[in-house]
């Protein structure tokens, strides 16, 4: 009887294996069959290759804020770390993204109503090629008098890459990333994403979640 | 309890031709424009319009060669000028019409699904490879790309 069962179980299992091969090997046909369609020619993407995959992953929450100085719109360097003690958007955007420019409006309305609790947000424009001018006239145009500043390549690779516009960055009083966001969010997401920054750090919490 | 491990040492073998094959896989990809290289057939020292393939992929789209804001990044092919080949203005489809579901005023010009570049040619006799590259920016339905260079390159034989 167990013999019986032994090799019950043995021809189950070497039926499976057949059928695994069989469909390996069809599976191998097929993704032939469509490189061959659709010769797809894909760039190496250096820069992106370490460790990051989709790009639209949080990888950088509960990390420490990458410290950047650049130069705002109006000329001025500006730091994050001007701004230690207090909670902080960082926000990427570009003058061809969209999404980008319906959010910029919310963030605006937002930093006025926490203001008080010393709420602030920086815009980084990530497309510096398309000009000074042509990137204040869009924020301008977005009704945004938040700190726009121009980025310099380097703080782009710092925060991960940004294979995704926008890209948000709530940072707590402590320069703690609480948390990312990649795309157009919903503005209820946005303010919650924004009182959980602003009540970060405000007692001595450990490590966030 | 045998009978299991005999089991188990049968299915470990076929779970792993499965990974195997899972393994495989296409990566992620980076690009949002696949482009489908044919060779192209022509007469010698004659006109001809060679056809080019691309694909935008399935969720996503890009600006058409004739965005309807200034701001926008044009698709757009530059080729590299190859011996023995003549070629005239790149001939770009008319793109479609597409508004961000925030934003339903706003009316941009677009390509999604496959669009086909024009390339009218003069070729001499025999083979030639013309590369190139288009230039886009992609968006979803929520998010935008930064913008990305697919390298092309068109295989011509006159004959």
């Amino acid at each position: 009887m167990r013999r019986a069962v032994v090799l019950g179980v043995m021809v189950v299992g070497i039926a499976l294996m057949l059928w695994a091969g069989w469909h390996n090997l069809r599976e191998r046909k097929l993704a032939m069959q469509k490189a061959r369609d659709n010769q797809v020619v894909l760039i190496p993407e250096k820069q992106g290759a370490a460790g990051d995959d989709s790009g639209l992953a949080p990888v950088m929450r509960g990390k420490q804020a990458p410290a950047f100085a650049l130069t705002s719109l109006d000329g001025k360097k500006v730091s994050l770390a001007d701004y230690k003690g207090r909670p902080v958007l960082v926000n990427f955007w570009a003058t061809w993204c969209g999404p980008c420019k319906v959010e910029m409006p919310w963030f605006e309305e937002f930093r006025k109503q926490y203001a008080a609790q010393g709420f602030e947000i920086l815009g980084l424009a990530d497309d510096v090629d398309a000009g000074k001018d042509m990137i204040a006239k869009v924020a301008t145009k977005a009704g945004v008098s938040y700190p726009i500043l121009l980025t310099d390549g380097k703080v782009q690779t710092a925060y991960g890459g940004l294979d995704v516009l926008p890209m948000s960055f709530y940072v707590d009083r402590n320069g703690v990333i609480v948390e990312q966001t990649a795309g157009l969010g919903s503005k209820d997401q946005i303010e919650a994403n924004i009182k959980k920054t602003i009540t970060s750090g405000t007692v001595a919490q450990a490590g966030g979640q | 309890m045998r009978a299991a491990l005999v089991a188990g040492l049968m299915l470990g073998p076929a779970l792993i031709a499965q990974q195997g094959s899972l393994s495989t896989g296409t990566p992620k990809p980076k690009q949002y424009i696949t482009y489908a290289a044919e060779e192209q057939l022509v007469k010698p020292g004659k006109k001809a319009v060679v056809e080019l393939r691309f694909k935008v992929a399935d969720g996503f789209h890009v600006n058409s060669h004739t965005p309807k804001s200034e701001l926008l990044i044009p698709t757009n092919l530059t080729l590299q000028p190859a011996a023995g080949v003549k070629a005239a203005a790149i001939e770009y489809p008319v793109g479609t019409e597409y508004s961000f579901s925030f934003e339903p005023n706003e009316k941009l010009d677009v390509y999604s699904g496959a669009f086909i570049v024009k390339l009218p040619v003069v070729a001499e006799a025999g083979s030639h490879t013309v590369s190139g590259v288009l230039r886009y920016q992609a968006c979803d339905n929520a998010a935008c790309y930064p913008p990305k260079s697919l390298p092309v390159e068109v295989v011509l034989t006159a004959k």
